[in-house]
């Protein structure tokens, strides 16, 4: 069965928010309508955002590091908001694994928000369903887009193309290699819920430079020695025999 | 013990027209409050995408397990089969439907979509508690609607027996389903804990009684019909019993909770933290809802005096809703522990950043929503008292005790 996800690579974002703009850009245009947003140049703005940052501290003062980690609905195999729906809203898709909400059969309980361990559903404040991360499922399959844009908004705007998406049940996809050769792991694998969306840990790169590397013999940027001769120097004919 | 009478109460007085009037006024508020937030979504209440149940939902689950515990005084007498507790059933069972319905009420205008209340009625997903509770409230008001017609109807009184046995049977479910709605939540560190089911069947048994006797004890002295001791004192009893058990199961749960370490995190907040939730638990639920009205009825000045007994019902609905606003609202303002022993800097989801938790401050028209359910289930038994014969015409001792000399 084939199991779209997400691969998200902590070691190149940079926790610039792209992706969390072009998701909101894309969805609150798409076809399910709007994602309200209020008060958003008021004191305390509110909306309903699929994908958001957090940004947390490793380490201990002085020795910490900053890691920004975007996070949206995890689509995970055994999703623990599908079961308690009263109304069966929420449900998994067979077809390509993705977890959606029926915003028609939603009833706005809330109960789906209670259960999900990773705090990755939202209520809109207008329509009043819950709405979460649909993988873009109306842009993946969008056959008049050209195959190299049938990516998840999110994906498609990161700069430095920290985001992967793909088939992780493909052992051959992008993403199952990524997390195959990368370490990618689950955020939270104790709760049994196996998140299809992965991520690829930190990565410390080392390397020894001495000192006479950082000096290029040959740098063309260097200016030559020219200095402008003085009157009384000798001229070329002085010093030459022809 | 003599024949029980049954008869309506008069209600032509002014101030039977009076608390209609004001209770009518509450809900026209609570109305207006549901208007006001359906209008303008969520956004305008306290509740956020961390804290999603706010006060309405602790008024809703109030009444609902309220409801339940209601019915008790009339399962005593049909199913345990104790002749003093008889005269009580008819008023018990009416009771239960109406805190019942109160409690729908408030559930049902806070829904994101109370529009779609026939999608929710239509469309069962089986694996759900939640849906499974739809059943159970349905089911409560129909089987306890059979079982007082038994009561009432004298042709049919010999089969109330078997309907309060399936009313019994159908209301332990219902609380149990109400319980398991939090016991079942594996996601957050307050809940997933079996306890819940019985910890809520029995607080049902005590929030029901409290509410129960304060019907009571009003009905017959604004209607001037005689109440004996022998009923007060058992009732009163009983009551104290329940706030007892209700404060083993809580102090057996918190144990357990910090038997846990993965826990102690939300022990220290709800137990020893510096917000209001600690204050609601020692003050709200423990001394002011529990030790008081305990100390109220069993200290021999204050047990002899109907005043002080109704005081301590007062004092323990006050401690069920504390309680309730513990679990509900203090379950969710601990952030959930997504990066444990790392401090978030910064978050799109304005949760946790420097360990802050979740703030919810109730906005006054979810108080007033809930307080209209509440309105919902007194106008409604004030209403049915006056139309149908649900209240004895005596509860004198020499009327109502069994073995009375």
């Amino acid at each position: 069965m084939t199991q779209l996800a997400l691969v998200i690579d902590l070691n190149v974002c940079v926790g610039c928010h792209a992706c969390v703009i072009s998701c909101k850009e894309w969805n609150t245009s798409g076809n399910a309508g709007s994602l309200s947003d209020l008060h958003p140049y008021g004191k305390d703005p509110t909306g309903t955002f699929f994908n958001r940052v957090q940004t947390f501290e490793v380490g201990e003062f002085p020795k910490t590091e900053t890691v920004h980690f975007p996070k949206s609905c995890l689509h995970c195999e055994d999703p623990p908001c599908v079961p308690v729906c009263p109304t069966g809203a929420s449900y998994k898709r067979e077809e390509d694994g993705i977890v959606l909400v029926d915003y028609d059969k939603c009833i706005g309980c809330k109960y789906c928000s209670w259960s999900c361990p990773y705090g990755a559903r939202e209520l809109d404040e207008k329509q009043k369903v819950m709405k979460k991360c649909t993988l873009c499922v109306d842009r993946i399959y969008d056959e008049a887009l050209p195959e190299s844009e049938r990516k998840p908004a999110c994906v498609m705007s990161c700069p430095p193309a920290a985001r992967l998406f793909g088939d992780i049940h493909d052992p051959e996809s992008d993403v199952s290699i990524a997390i195959r050769e990368a370490g990618g792991y689950q955020l939270m694998p104790e709760w049994g819920t196996q998140p299809a969306n992965h991520y690829l840990p930190r990565r410390k790169t080392r390397m020894t430079i001495h000192q006479d590397e950082l000096v290029r013999a040959d740098n063309p940027l260097n200016k030559e020695h020219y200095a402008e001769p003085e009157f009384d120097d000798p001229s070329l004919d002085d010093v030459t025999s022809w | 013990m003599k024949e029980i009478v049954y008869k309506e109460i008069d209600g032509t007085s002014l101030k039977y027209w009076g608390l209609l009037a004001g209770l009518g006024a509450v809900i026209l508020g609570a109305l207006g409050s549901f208007y006001y937030m359906e209008h303008n979504g969520h956004v305008v209440t306290g509740m956020t995408n961390q804290i999603v149940w706010g006060m309405p939902h602790v008024f809703a689950i109030f009444l609902i397990v309220a409801a339940s515990g209601a019915l008790n005084i009339a399962s005593i007498g049909s199913v345990f089969g104790k002749k003093l507790y008889k005269p009580l059933g008819r008023m018990s069972a009416i009771l239960a439907i109406a805190l019942l319905a109160g409690g729908l009420t408030v559930l049902l205008l806070d829904l994101g979509r109370p529009d779609r209340l026939i999608v929710a009625i239509t469309t069962f997903n089986f694996k759900s508690i939640f849906a499974w509770n739809i059943i159970l409230y349905t089911g409560f008001m129909g089987i306890v609607g059979v079982y007082l017609w038994m009561m009432m109807e004298r042709k049919m009184n010999k089969y109330s027996t078997y309907a309060g046995y399936a009313a019994f049977v159908w209301r332990l479910i219902l609380t149990t389903g109400t319980g398991s709605i939090f016991g079942f939540l594996v996601a957050r560190q307050a809940y997933d804990a079996a306890i819940m089911a019985p910890m809520f069947v029995v607080m049902s048994f005590s929030f029901g009684l409290a509410i129960y006797m304060l019907v009571l004890f009003a009905t017959f002295q604004w209607t001037d019909r005689p109440l004996g001791d022998v009923i007060v004192n058992r009732l009163k009893n009983l009551l104290g019993v329940f706030i007892a058990a209700v404060l083993y199961f809580t102090v057996v749960y918190h144990l357990t909770n910090l038997y846990a370490t993965e826990h102690h995190p939300v022990e220290s907040f709800i137990l020893s933290g510096d917000t209001k939730f600690t204050t609601i638990f020692w003050w709200g639920q423990v001394i002011i809802g529990s030790l008081l009205p305990l100390a109220l009825l069993y200290y021999p000045a204050t047990a002899a005096s109907r005043k002080w007994i109704a005081i301590a019902c007062g004092l323990t609905i006050y401690g069920g809703f504390s309680q309730l606003y513990v679990i509900l609202i203090g379950g969710q303002a601990l952030p959930l522990a997504i990066f444990p022993e790392h401090n978030i800097l910064e978050s799109g989801f304005n949760d946790g950043v420097n360990g802050t938790t979740h703030a919810y401050t109730a906005s006054n028209p979810e108080i007033i929503l809930g307080l209209g359910g509440v309105a919902v289930s007194l106008i409604m038994v004030t209403f049915a008292f006056k139309i149908l014969k649900f209240v004895p015409e005596s509860l004198a001792d020499e009327v109502a005790d069994p073995h009375h000399k």
